[in-house]
């Protein structure tokens, strides 16, 4: 229906998650519009991006170079570590001003269903982490779902195994069950953070 | 929310009708095949946003149109409210509620509290029991709006399970690996149990005196049957552990809440098996009222929807019938003679003429009786 290039993009920018065939085609046409350096900037942002953003070596947060921000930062507690499903889990906990220690980001959660495994999770460099000593309390922060729920507990009890001496606990039950992390407010999740429980 | 009245556009049979209702009982009397049945139809299907007669839900366009349209019209404590439901095969609902769209007009937490009486519902207490559980479970989320996303967590958890378990199977995944669901599973399963086992606490009593007022004669009950016996998270987790070996080698999971049941007896033996037509019949009702009478001590108000329950019926039984319809909430009765239900002329009630897609309103809310009574007083 439109020249080549045209539909490649629309193609392209509909699979993008919340991006419909009509929402791909007002933005295609926007961009036809749009003078070239903004078209270039918005290519140019996407490809620095993908070149310098990778994940942490230590807790799989994005991180721009070996380490992430918070894994360089030396003012953070090194007791206190804080188990998230994704990066993007990262940023709510971040403003509720109330976590210093530092984090572990899985990658997801178990789900037998999708056929996510522990294997498939960084469950084992969590492990090592907190066997290598050090860490006191393992905050765990993964969603209040049926999954997130299921790792939490798993979590829970290889941690009782492999290194017993740490704390394992979960934030209190605040937030919205079935809920994901990533759209809690800063009050509700501070005060789950606040009122957290031992697994 | 009181209905007050049904507006429907090329539904079933009906191009276009109108119907106020009365403020307690609406009887639709007409010849088979009038269209009293659909006018009903369309009442659930505006109150809930489906039908509750057909899952193929083009049906209820009117042939040769496009579009069925159903509004109705109602009050509560907040005043008047306006549920429009519009259907067009092939496209999503198109719902709103006092002119907001919504997504799912089953959510919208201004419908009134529907309950159906279809002579193809005597299936809840003769069929199999997974429509009894998804019944009461129904009954426990109108009883405790917050109690009702534990089934949906059971079921999804229940999937999980299901899956690691044909995982192990196929040697994808380590045994080990059930020990996280097991204890969700127990959580969810627990919870479940004690939401159902409270909800038929309550429909214990009503029910046994509803099935008496309605002349089943005889011992009457109605009994909760757990598949488990545990009475803590605890030691569902444990019977769940027990029965590892045995899921894993039958493939699924074979102890927990998704096998209760409901179980109706009468005279000592399960009416599923033993009852008579006409006791099915009249136990399902007592059911109906016995949860109208749980609601109500909830401060919810029910909409009953009867179709065709008085054909069945001795003279005594329609009385007895008719006298618990008025005893409270809001019901609409379809019959084939307006004499087959007794109730059928008095204060809150209309009485409606169906004829070949037609209605006219005898006695009642339109020609002002039942409005008049109390301006009087
Ligand atoms: N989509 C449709 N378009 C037009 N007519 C329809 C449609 N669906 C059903 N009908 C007609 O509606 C009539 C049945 O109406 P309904 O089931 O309401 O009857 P009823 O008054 O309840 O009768 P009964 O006393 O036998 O139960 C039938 O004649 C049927 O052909
Ligand atoms: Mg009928
Ligand atoms: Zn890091």
């Amino acid at each position: 229906m439109y020249a080549a290039p045209v539909s490649r993009l629309i193609a392209e920018l509909s699979r993008l998650p919340g991006i419909g065939q009509r929402s791909a085609q007002r933005l295609a046409f926007h961009l036809l519009r749009a003078s070239s350096e903004e078209a270039a900037a918005l290519a140019e942002a996407i490809q620095e991006m993908k070149r310098t953003v990778g994940l942490c070596e230590r807790c799989f947060n994005l991180a721009v170079g070996p380490l992430c921000r918070i894994c360089e930062d030396p003012r953070r507690d090194d007791d206190t570590l804080c188990v998230v499903e994704e990066p993007s889990d990262v940023i709510p906990m971040e403003r509720t001003n109330e976590f210093r220690g530092r984090y572990h980001v899985l990658g997801g959660a178990l789900s037998p269903i999708d056929g996510v495994d522990p294997e498939d999770l960084r469950l084992e460099e969590l492990f090592r982490r907190v066997e290598g000593g050090g860490v006191r309390e393992v905050v765990v922060a993964t969603n209040p779902t049926t999954t997130g729920e299921a790792t939490a507990l798993y979590i829970a009890d290889s941690l009782r195994e492999r290194a017993p001496s740490a704390t394992v606990t979960r934030l209190a039950s605040g937030l919205p069950v079935g809920a994901d992390l990533e759209y809690a407010d800063e009050v509700t999740l501070g005060k789950a953070l606040r009122g957290r429980s031992s697994l | 929310m009181r209905v007050t009245r049904l507006t429907a556009r090329d539904f079933r049979n009906h191009s276009r009708v109108e119907l106020e209702l009365g403020p307690r009982l609406t009887v639709l009397h007409g010849p088979n095949g009038a269209g009293k049945t659909n006018l009903l139809e369309a009442l659930y299907f505006g109150c809930v946003g489906r039908s509750c007669r057909t899952s193929n839900e083009r049906e209820v366009v009117r042939s040769g149109e496009g579009v069925a349209r159903v509004t109705v019209e109602g009050e509560d404590e907040d005043g008047r409210h306006l549920i429009e439901v519009g259907f067009s095969p092939g496209e999503p609902k198109n719902a709103r509620v006092d002119g907001a769209r919504i997504e799912r007009p089953a959510d919208a937490s201004v419908r009134p509290l529907v309950s159906v009486f279809l002579p193809d519902r005597l299936e809840l207490v003769k069929g199999p029991p997974s429509p009894r559980r998804a019944h009461v479970d129904r009954l426990v989320g109108a009883l405790w709006p917050a109690r009702a996303q534990a089934r949906a967590a059971y079921s999804s958890t229940l999937g999980q399970r299901n899956a690691l378990i044909a995982r192990i199977r196929a040697g994808r995944s380590a045994p080990s690996l059930l020990e996280p669901w097991d204890s969700e599973l127990a959580r969810h399963g627990a919870e479940l149990m004690r939401h159902r086992r409270d909800a038929c606490a309550l429909l214990v009593g009503p029910f046994c005196a509803r099935a008496g007022d309605l002349g089943l004669h005889g011992e009457v009950e109605l009994r909760y049957r757990p598949r488990s016996r545990a009475e803590t998270v605890e030691e569902l987790t444990d019977e769940l552990r027990e029965r590892r070996a045995s899921d894993l080698e039958r493939g699924f999971t074979t102890h927990g809440p998704h096998r209760d049941d409901l179980e109706l007896r009468h005279e000592g033996r399960p009416l599923r098996a033993y009852g008579s037509q006409g006791q099915q019949r009249v136990a399902l009702l007592a059911l109906l009222f016995a949860e109208r009478d749980a609601l109500a001590d909830h401060g919810r108000t029910l909409l009953m929807l009867l179709d065709d329950v008085m054909s069945e019926l001795d003279r005594e039984r329609r009385e007895r019938l008719s006298g618990l319809v008025l005893a409270g909430g809001q019901a609409l009765i379809t019959a084939t003679e307006a004499e087959h239900v007794p109730a059928g002329r008095g204060p809150g009630v209309t009485l409606a003429r169906v004829e070949d897609g037609k209605v006219w309103v005898e006695a009642g809310a339109s020609d002002g009786s039942w409005r008049a009574a109390p301006r009087a007083a």
